[in-house]
């Protein structure tokens, strides 16, 4: 659609006949679209046209180069419903959306809420520290992660130390603690990030509010919970999606941290996904499937996020 | 100390990282320039390679160039090291997306990937059979690997021959000797695994958990395989593989075998002496090497064989590569490199064993007096001939195009069954994420 107008745009702007004058409103429009073009342009390029591509893959099998189109079309849709270990992957990936994202952002919130105090000194301090893992690179924080958890890492050498366990905890070798270490890692890692937005909507919260509420009585708690949270419902809306969104797609510190292991137990989704793609006999059809499945599901909770948690009216 | 090591490996590897993805940008030398067969002078005489053990095939590739450059003075190597998994990573992505100009001149490919990948990608490197090679001079079995439809496609380099290596001052205080190790089955060593834990507390083995490198050298040794002969998995009811999966849990609940996280944590533990012993493939014994301090403490010896299995033997294998000359690769030029070093000169190969244990898989290199010497490292046992000796009885045995699904299957199997899941049914479990995927 922009495209034509674009073409338009051109040359109506050119210097030739003057004859049909626009009006101011027209003109307005017109600059809008011409700023537009640009990055419109390299987003149907480079992320439309793939994913255009992807889903003309995702309709075929074959091996390697050789591609055909499935008999029928949604074969490897219907494959992934018989495919145990994208079903186990699926389930890991629900587990550190449903435990991980609600400590992460109610975490964001405290932090936030505590920072925002007009009273806190260096509060430049905090909120630099607090953000400061957002800066590190998601491949080096999860090879430090995996070394600080190894069976003769760090951890275990400041537990052992502190004479809190009696031999190494294998971290990354057990289910269980395999999950806690990418989960803490996740923690540790988006805390933060979701903690500056926080922040961004607690400064445009009208402080009398909160004094209003003061005089009336309402202790702490009574504040934060009645009269701050629902302002800040809109940027908790956002936060959630995007963690959902995120948690969705994690690759890296499963790739990483744990490198799927114990038996595919923490893989994630686009972890498993990459393995089929590229790692084992590559399967880039069922990869393709496997990615718009993906894709339905961020945007099916994106939709229930918006619907559970936008209440205006 | 230790944890400066961990820190260096963390630092190494996010090195590997940058570099893989500076990698990316395309800064490639030309490549095809001259494409004159040994010429001086005309022409581009630099080839790219990738590969990626610095102590092993990366050291033996920078030998293989000077060796080269003194009968072409202009050649020049630039080897960029890249891990296996991210060099076979890489090889999807550029066949997969046809940009063939990606590839190196030369690569190295495990020798267990390179069935699958030319299934994959048939013209993803070119036939040598015509490169004037002489193939009569590697043998059948090593060869069997980069050969489809008698068409060469690689030159061996390593074997894998597997050793089992120990620490004769850590199992002396259990009062054993090499020779006790030799020769036995996996109960007995077992049972001489205590005695050394006993006495020093310290575990015979170690490996990366996950993975299932020893089991798969458990089955070579007696022959047996996760496929049949028509490439059909044979995941369930596998005398051989029971036994492996069996012996291996022992291992482990005795102690005797400690599973660690990562490669470094494995290489640490025997570097660092915490662990007693080592089986793997002979490349390893670059690695072990790495410890000075221990020189003149280690010995090798044949495996313990399975126990109860039909052509169960104390030989077998882990690993093996060969070169490929990729689609784009300089032909000419790369083809008579590879010929005149890693296929043809005796010279090249004295100078690598001892330094890297390349044992080779050309046979005339096998006639050298380099292999019957000593090696001081190894308590002046003739190393290289054991191996030579131990490589020659090692059974054949076959892998196929599905190799790494059937063994990461295998893998998830033999974690389930260490946290206490049922052998069987977590091998039925394996057979079928394996058809899987192969239908």
């Amino acid at each position: 659609m922009s495209s034509t107008t674009a073409e338009g745009a051109m040359v109506a702007s050119a210097p030739a006949p003057r004859k049909r004058r626009m009006l101011p409103s027209q003109r307005h429009n017109l600059t809008g679209w011409v700023f537009l073009i640009p990055a419109a342009l390299l987003i149907l390029i480079t992320s439309f046209w793939p994913m255009f591509e992807a889903l003309l893959l995702s309709m075929q099998t074959g091996k390697g180069t050789n591609l055909n189109w499935a008999e029928p079309l949604w074969y490897n849709y219907a494959r992934l419903f018989q495919d145990t270990t994208f079903k186990l992957t699926l389930g890991n990936t629900f587990v550190y959306l449903i435990i991980q994202v609600p400590i992460m952002l109610v975490l964001a919130l405290v932090l936030a809420n505590l920072l925002n105090n007009p009273n806190l000194r260096w509060k430049g301090l905090w909120r630099t520290a607090i953000f400061l893992p957002c800066a590190v690179s998601l491949v080096s924080y999860s090879l430090v992660f995996r070394t600080m958890f190894a069976t003769d890492g760090f951890v275990n050498d400041m537990l052992m130390g502190m004479n809190l366990i009696g031999e190494p905890i294998n971290w990354l070798g057990q289910t269980g603690t395999a999950r806690f270490v990418l989960i803490l890692g996740l923690v540790w890692r988006w805390t933060g990030y979701n903690m500056v937005f926080y922040l961004a909507a607690l400064q445009n919260i009208d402080h009398s509010s909160i004094e209003a509420a003061r005089v009336d009585g309402a202790n702490s708690w009574r504040t934060f919970w009645y009269v701050t949270v629902p302002q800040l419902k809109p940027m908790i809306l956002l936060t959630a999606i995007m963690s959902t969104n995120g948690t969705l797609q994690l690759f890296d510190e499963s790739f990483n941290l744990t490198r799927g292991g114990p038996a595919y137990t923490t893989m994630t989704m686009s972890h498993y996904l990459y393995e089929l793609s590229f790692q084992k006999n590559p399967n880039i059809g069922y990869g393709s499937a496997l990615s718009y499945v993906i894709l339905i599901l961020v945007a099916v909770l994106a939709l229930v996020q918006m619907k559970v948690g936008d209440k205006r009216d | 100390m230790k944890k400066t090591k961990l820190a260096k490996f963390a630092a190494a590897s996010l090195l590997a990282v940058s570099v893989a993805l500076t990698g990316c940008g395309g800064d490639k030398a030309p490549e095809g320039g001259g494409g004159t067969t040994g010429g001086e002078g005309g022409g581009d005489q630099t080839l790219t390679v990738w590969t990626w053990d610095p102590a092993f095939n990366i050291f033996s590739m920078k030998e293989a160039e000077k060796i080269y450059q003194k009968d072409h003075p202009g050649f020049k190597l630039d080897i960029q090291e890249t891990p296996w998994d991210d060099l076979q990573t890489k090889l999807t992505t550029i066949a997969q997306s046809q940009s063939w100009d990606e590839l190196p001149d030369i690569f190295l490919m495990q020798n267990n990937a390179f069935q699958k990948n030319l299934s994959n990608y048939p013209e993803l490197v070119q036939p040598l059979t015509d490169s004037g090679i002489n193939w009569d001079e590697f043998p059948e079995s090593v060869k069997a690997f980069s050969t489809v439809d008698g068409v060469n496609y690689g030159v061996p380099f390593d074997a894998g021959t597997a050793i089992s290596a120990l620490r004769t001052d850590l199992i002396a205080e259990a009062g054993l000797t090499t020779a006790d190790f030799t020769d036995i089955t996996w109960d007995k060593y077992i049972e001489l695994g205590k005695q050394v834990k006993d006495k020093t507390g310290k575990a015979m083995l170690s490996g990366p958990a996950g993975s299932s490198d020893m089991i798969m050298m458990m089955l070579q040794s007696a022959g047996a395989s996760l496929f049949d002969d028509q490439g059909n998995p044979t995941i369930v009811d596998n005398a051989a593989l029971n036994t492996a999966v069996e012996t291996y849990t022992r291992l482990v609940k005795e102690g005797i075998f400690v599973e660690v996280n990562s490669w470094d944590e494995y290489v640490g533990g025997f570097i660092n002496g915490n662990i007693a012993g080592v089986i793997n493939g002979v490349w390893i014994a670059g690695t072990i090497q790495a410890a000075e301090d221990q020189a003149g403490k280690w010995e090798i010896t044949n495996l313990p064989k399975l126990d109860g299995i039909d052509g169960a033997t104390n030989f077998s294998a882990n690993g093996g590569s060969s070169w490929a000359i990729s689609k784009t690769g300089d032909f000419d030029l790369a083809a008579d490199f590879l010929k005149s070093t890693f296929a043809g000169s005796t010279e090249f190969y004295d100078i690598i064993l001892p330094k890297a244990g390349a044992v080779a898989n050309w046979i005339p290199a096998g006639a050298s007096a380099v292999y019957a010497e000593p090696q001081p490292f190894f308590n002046d046992q003739p190393v290289f001939q054991m191996v030579v000796e131990f490589g020659a009885k090692v059974p054949a045995n076959n892998t196929g195009v599905y190799y790494y699904e059937a063994r990461d299957a295998v893998s998830a199997a033999l974690t389930k069954v260490i946290g206490g899941g049922d052998m069987a049914a977590s091998l039925a479990e394996a057979q079928s994420t394996v058809e899987f995927a192969m239908n």
